[in-house]
């Protein structure tokens, strides 16, 4: 039914082409002019989506659409500078740690509300953060990924909260930070898992509300104009300049590109990499924000009986040319992986001298393995082919096309690829059969080095199918290490087993891609790439 | 005629309860269900045991209690819930439908008035060159790709000429671009189906004997010829509404609107069952209705079949 997208990339540069030889040239306005740098209040901005919002129970707030939505209408206990990454405050003034950081005690701004009229007090972020770090069986709540060994909340008095911990957890404090710890009201928050989906569920305390959603299609935001709390490091403070966001689902590429650059909306999210120099050949800005975690790449699991043998997994790693899948499919937007974390990641370590291509290496590894290649190219062993299956990751760019590549390089190695498309009934069944699903391609993004454990622990998405009981045990160890250069030198360590175990083969730091209009300023993001529309303004055209 | 129509009515009905029971099964047979697709998904980063917990909380008793208790369901107008939104079925249906039905009503009616002037120009034009550059636009027409002439429709009216605008825009405007996506293939089986048939009446004897009469081309044309016609383009009229839901698919992910077909994409993506069964139900009720309609309308419109119908 729908046809597949180079087919409609070909579609597209023919009819673009077609179009450009027959018209003037597209280009709408250069930098406006007349703009003297004095944020203007008021106006509405157009910003199209890629896809629409689903459940948006706070937690599940890491689906960009959704992100998109909540990061507007909600606010956090803590402001991580995407800057610094720094912790600063926000709706807690002030907090203590205790040595083990198994108390964190937080002190509240006072005079916060949330847009039902509620106090945003201790009672409220308790009521938050018990559901967060517990889930809830009756109402079907599950537990937020961010939050590790949360025991309970104590309210010490209307502005002061304190959580306790049964082992140390780091990792809290930016986890009050991300945009699934956005504080909802506590109307909101006991609600059942099924409501607390819905929007027009969702109190929340941030600088604009919903005035309206049409499913699947709009959802409309209005700043809230008593708002007067926002992170104290902000330079802008009071009432959000804009009036009104309206936030329109267009799936359609092409017509998100070209409605911005026709001056139809004033940004887009998900620019595709083979319309960036259309968008900056208009005169528009491309923001390619990093999502600072485990980068883009293929995750190998060792439960299949064909890639057991660490030797085979580091022969397809050493097979594959992360730089000429950049090259060919992406732009200067998608750098290159170092490490299994982006360089902007918390705990980094440079790899690049590991993750070299070097396919003579990669032949001699898997014939040392006993892989020997049958009549039609493909290694055998035993009787059985060295054929691997992956599927197409919907969320991922170009997903297919980058799996198609991978194929074409380990053809050259005698290893067959075999990609099957992003069918959701199929995929939930064979993804976490090592057997049937070898190979998983993905990325996880969030600020902090709990980012490694949410991507790999066995309890966690557990990409690999984990059955190896030190990578479980050098994560754990990273999520519960108080000292952050302790921590640190752990995710460098895990970083470093994990490409031996050849458990990754790093692709690329994957970025969120915006597009916008000259005359859109004062464009921010969070520290993994939602859009924060508080401070934008539209300067005089 | 009362009895004609009551077993009609029956048959209807039957097919209806046909269509819920074989997509009911059809849907259980799929790999995969919704509350695992829904809840394996990495981005709620949950465990394995926390989704076989949430899976013994939502899993019904047995499979045949599970399938009376949801045709009881339909029976009553509930739908259950979207397990993707978490929203009532029947709320996101009726968001959903007038969307829909503005789009294919209008597409309908445009693709008819495409049809009949093909058809009818074709049937009236001397110049044999002209009547077969006529008589092959409903195949050029069926051949174009309702995604890429959509595009293409909007490259050029809105991005290139800006004359109406695919985003924001008023109700009318934002129709006229999709309205004329969809309504091209689907006049071409109708127009198609209207110049064969004109060729046929035209070839009964009684033509030539009108014309003898005296008649100009036109009277035979509209009085006489295109009122047999019109028959057989009924059926395949009434045949479109299905084309009608499936090209709405393509056309509504293109322009961005939430209709019916957007609607089904996503729950197909997301295996939302719930959803899934209710749009096949639905489909397969607005197809029964449109067919009874057509059936009902024959005897009217032709006295010949008034005896065969009491």
């Amino acid at each position: 039914m729908s046809p597949s997208r180079p087919l409609r990339t070909v579609v597209t540069l023919t009819l673009v082409g077609l179009l450009g030889a027959c018209g003037g040239a597209g280009g709408v306005a250069g930098p406006a002019s007349g703009d003297n740098g004095t944020p203007v209040q008021g106006g509405t901005l157009t910003y199209l989506e890629h896809q629409p919002p689903t459940c948006l129970y706070l937690p599940a707030a890491g689906f960009y659409p959704n992100g998109g939505i909540l990061n507007q209408i909600t606010d956090k206990l803590t402001w991580q500078n995407p800057e610094t990454l720094e912790i600063e405050p926000w709706i807690a003034t002030k907090w203590e740690i205790n040595e083990d950081a198994t108390e964190y005690t937080f002190h509240l701004r006072d005079g916060v509300t949330f847009s039902d009229g509620t106090k945003l007090d201790a009672d409220a972020v308790a009521a938050n953060f018990d559901v967060y770090g517990l889930g809830d069986d009756k109402l079907k709540l599950p537990v937020a990924e961010f939050v590790n060994n949360y025991e309970r909340s104590e309210v010490l008095d209307p502005l002061t909260v304190r959580f306790h911990f049964d082992k140390p957890s780091p990792g809290f404090l930016q986890g009050t930070s991300v945009i699934g710890a956005g504080l909802v009201s506590k109307k909101t928050i006991s609600l059942p898992y099924e409501q607390q989906c819905q929007l027009k569920n969702i109190v929340g305390s941030g600088p604009f509300t919903v005035r309206r959603q049409v499913v699947d299609k709009e959802v409309d935001l209005v700043a809230r104009k008593d708002y007067n709390w926002a992170p104290p490091s902000s330079k802008h403070q009071g009432r959000a300049y804009l009036d009104e966001i309206k936030i329109i689902v267009t799936p359609e590429d092409n017509v998100r590109v070209g409605a911005l650059t026709s001056g139809q909306a004033d940004m887009v999210r998900y620019v595709q990499a083979y319309d960036e120099q259309t968008v900056k050949d208009a005169g528009f800005t491309i923001y390619a924000e990093p999502t600072r975690g485990v980068n883009n790449g293929l995750y190998l699991r060792p439960g299949n009986s064909l890639i057991k043998d660490v030797n085979v997994r580091t022969a397809l790693r050493l097979g594959t040319n992360a730089k000429e899948i950049v090259d060919t499919l992406f732009t200067p937007s998608y750098p290159v992986a170092t490490s299994v974390l982006s360089h902007l990641a918390q705990g980094y370590v440079d790899l690049s001298k590991e993750l070299v291509h070097d396919p003579a290496k990669a032949n001699a590894l898997l014939d040392q393995a006993g892989w020997a290649r049958g009549a039609d190219g493909v290694r055998v062993k035993d009787g059985k082919q060295l054929r691997l299956g992956v599927f197409v990751s919907g969320p991922q760019p170009l997903s297919k096309q980058t799996l198609e590549l991978v194929a074409q390089q380990w053809t050259k190695l005698g290893v067959k690829l075999e990609i099957r498309p992003a069918d959701a009934g199929t995929q939930a069944v064979d993804i976490k059969d090592a057997e049937k699903t070898a190979i998983q391609h993905g990325m996880v993004g969030r600020a902090d080095q709990d980012v490694i454990k949410s991507h790999f622990h066995s309890e966690n998405r557990d990409v690999i199918l984990s059955d190896d009981e030190k990578l479980d045990r050098l994560l754990e160890e990273e999520s519960a290490e108080p000292d952050v250069t302790k921590r640190n030198a752990k995710v460098a360590e895990i970083q470093r087993y994990v490409i031996e175990q050849g458990y990754a083969i790093p692709l690329f730091e994957e970025p969120q891609v915006y597009g916008a209009a000259p005359y859109v300023r004062g464009v921010a993001f969070e520290a993994v790439a939602r859009p924060w529309f508080y401070s934008v303004w539209k300067a005089r055209q | 005629m009362t009895r004609y129509l009551l077993s009609r009515a029956g048959q209807a009905a039957l097919v209806l309860w046909a269509a819920f029971t074989a997509s009911y099964v059809l849907l259980q047979l799929l790999p995969g269900d919704s509350i695992l697709i829904k809840f394996q998904n990495p981005e709620l980063g949950l465990s394995p045991q926390q989704i076989a917990e949430i899976r013994a909380y939502y899993a019904g008793a047995s499979p045949l209690a599970d399938y009376a208790h949801t045709l009881l369901g339909f029976l009553t107008g509930s739908f259950g819930y979207s397990i993707d939104t978490g929203t009532p079925v029947v709320e996101r249906l009726a968001e959903a439908l007038p969307e829909t039905a503005r789009l294919a009503s209008a597409a309908f009616l445009l693709a008819v008035l495409i049809a009949v002037v093909i058809a009818f120009a074709a049937s009236y034009s001397s110049a044999s060159w002209l009547r077969g550059a006529l008589l092959s636009v409903p195949s050029l027409f069926i051949s174009v790709p309702a995604f890429w002439l959509g595009i293409l429709l909007i490259q050029i009216f809105s991005f290139r000429l800006r004359l109406v605008p695919v985003i924001g825009g008023s109700e009318v405007q934002q129709l006229v671009l999709p309205v004329l996506t969809l309504a091209v293939p689907i006049s071409a089986p109708i127009a198609q189906v209207l110049a064969r048939a004109i060729d046929q009446v035209y070839a009964q004897p009684f033509v030539p004997v009108v014309a003898a009469k005296g008649a100009t081309r036109w009277w035979i044309l509209w009085r006489h010829v295109a009122r047999n016609a019109v028959l057989p383009t009924l059926t395949v009229a009434g045949l479109t509404f299905g084309e009608l839901i499936a090209g709405s698919v393509v056309t509504e992910t293109v322009f961005g609107r939430a209709g019916i077909g957007r609607l089904t994409e996503q729950a197909v993506n997301a295996q939302d069952t719930p959803v899934m069964l209710a749009v096949v139900v639905l489909a397969a009720a607005v197809f029964v209705l449109v067919n009874l309609l057509v059936d009902v309308l024959f005897p009217i419109l032709d006295p010949r079949l008034k005896g065969a119908a009491a």
